[in-house]
């Protein structure tokens, strides 16, 4: 009995892990995709910034009726574009955590429903090509927490984000680059190192 | 009389419907045409803003070994080969300058063609009002339209880009004599994001295409 009940949370942890390999790769593939919306964005605040300090009407430019008006009109469509693009690519991250989310539960559910058997013991009891089922769960915590936050801060900052605002508009693209946390993906990186073996048997 | 079907339904047009559909299809193929041009001359214009700004920079760098007499062999190191890199930013400068000098022409050239296609329609419209008096004709040419609906809207799309074609001749000129960086960047935007060339520009074009049954 208690054989089936671990090998049966074994199963479940290694589903949450494939699925953590693949959430880190397609996240990363839409992050990377997310770059050149961000710089653009910077570049429409930029052109918005440049467009206020102008004086059109000291410049060659002064004989051309309502030209500030229409060129401001169309940098803020611009900018419209980018954004709607940039929030198509959060939503794609928000599936990802989303089904991230729902396989880590299930084997969270799994654990807290099978405790009886699951106890202290078993649960730290690792061996050499898998770790312990403790500390697998904080793992798989860990990696659901950090792209929770990912997640959480990068949408945060698009819901923030004023086009009238071009001070934020200029610096959105290192606010952006912030978030990206080093430690957070060598943290990831690791977890999997961790668990080849584990998943693979 | 071939004026009198309904010619957007019928394969072979003859007479003012012909001409009409063919400006629609004319006028499809010069804003493509000017699209692509756009991307072309941005392209060349943000390397011209790049060279005139690396053109500054290089200037304040040539003060600095003039300022130091003293200077012996590095100041004559450095002022030979910042003239050097000046000629070849001036050479670049010159091509890139050319470059979107010719597209500017080809601009000039598409809005020439659609000032004729206006002047043709409203030939057509001055024929019409010959034929059959100042109410024109009784059934349209195409779907809903009457003839001096399409001098309307054909006035209205060259309207917009001669004023666009204006713009851009002006940063033509200026482009290369600007060293206000942020009046640059305006130069820039304007010739990208074409101010008069918005929404309703488009939708006028979508609506010609779609009354001579171009689209369906």
């Amino acid at each position: 009995m208690a054989q089936t009940v671990i090998s049966l949370c074994h199963q479940h942890l290694k589903k949450c892990f494939q699925t953590l390999e693949m959430t880190n790769k397609a996240w990363n593939l839409v992050l990377a995709e997310c770059t050149p919306l961000i710089s653009s964005l910077g570049n429409l605040g930029e052109q918005l910034r440049a467009l206020d300090n102008v004086q059109l009407d000291l410049t060659p430019l002064h004989r051309f009726p309502d030209l500030k008006e229409r060129l401001r009109f169309k940098l803020l469509q611009a900018v419209d574009v980018v954004l709607c693009k940039l929030t198509d690519k959060v939503d794609e991250l928000q599936k990802l955590l989303k089904t991230l989310n729902n396989q880590v539960s299930t084997a969270f559910q799994f654990y807290e429903h099978n405790t009886d058997t699951l106890d202290l013991a078993t649960c730290t009891l690792r061996s050499a090509t898998s770790p312990s089922i403790a500390d697998m769960l904080e793992w798989l915590q860990d990696a659901h927490n950090y792209y929770c936050s990912q997640f959480r801060r990068r949408k945060y900052l698009l819901q923030v984000l004023r086009p009238d605002d071009l001070v934020f508009m200029e610096e959105v693209s290192k606010r952006w680059e912030s978030f990206y946390s080093a430690d957070g993906e060598e943290h990831i990186e690791d977890t999997l190192s961790r668990v080849c073996l584990f998943v693979d048997s | 009389m071939d004026e009198n079907v309904t010619p957007g339904r019928k394969g072979n047009l003859t007479g003012s419907a012909r001409k009409l559909k063919d400006n629609a299809a004319d006028w499809h193929n010069f804003i493509l045409k000017w699209e692509r041009l756009n991307d072309e001359g941005s392209a060349h214009a943000t390397k011209i803003v790049n060279l005139v700004l690396s053109k500054e920079s290089a200037k304040e760098t040539t003060l600095l070994p003039g300022a130091d007499q003293s200077d012996t062999g590095l100041s004559v190191a450095d002022t030979s080969s910042v003239p050097s890199s000046r000629t070849e930013l001036f050479t670049d400068l010159e091509e890139e300058c050319t470059k979107l000098q010719e597209i500017v022409e080809k601009m000039a050239h598409i809005v020439s063609k659609m000032e004729k296609i206006v002047s043709s329609e409203k030939g057509i419209c001055d024929l019409e009002t010959f034929q059959f008096g100042a109410k024109g004709r009784d059934c349209p040419l195409f779907l809903t339209w009457s003839t001096s609906q399409f001098v309307d809207v054909s006035s209205r799309l060259y309207g917009c880009y001669r004023q666009e074609l204006a713009l851009k001749q002006l940063i033509l000129r200026q482009l290369a004599h600007t060293s206000d960086p942020q009046l640059s960047m305006v130069y820039l935007s304007a010739w990208l994001y074409q101010p008069y060339i918005d929404d309703k520009t488009k939708l006028l074009l979508e609506s010609l295409l779609l009354e001579t049954g171009h689209r369906t």
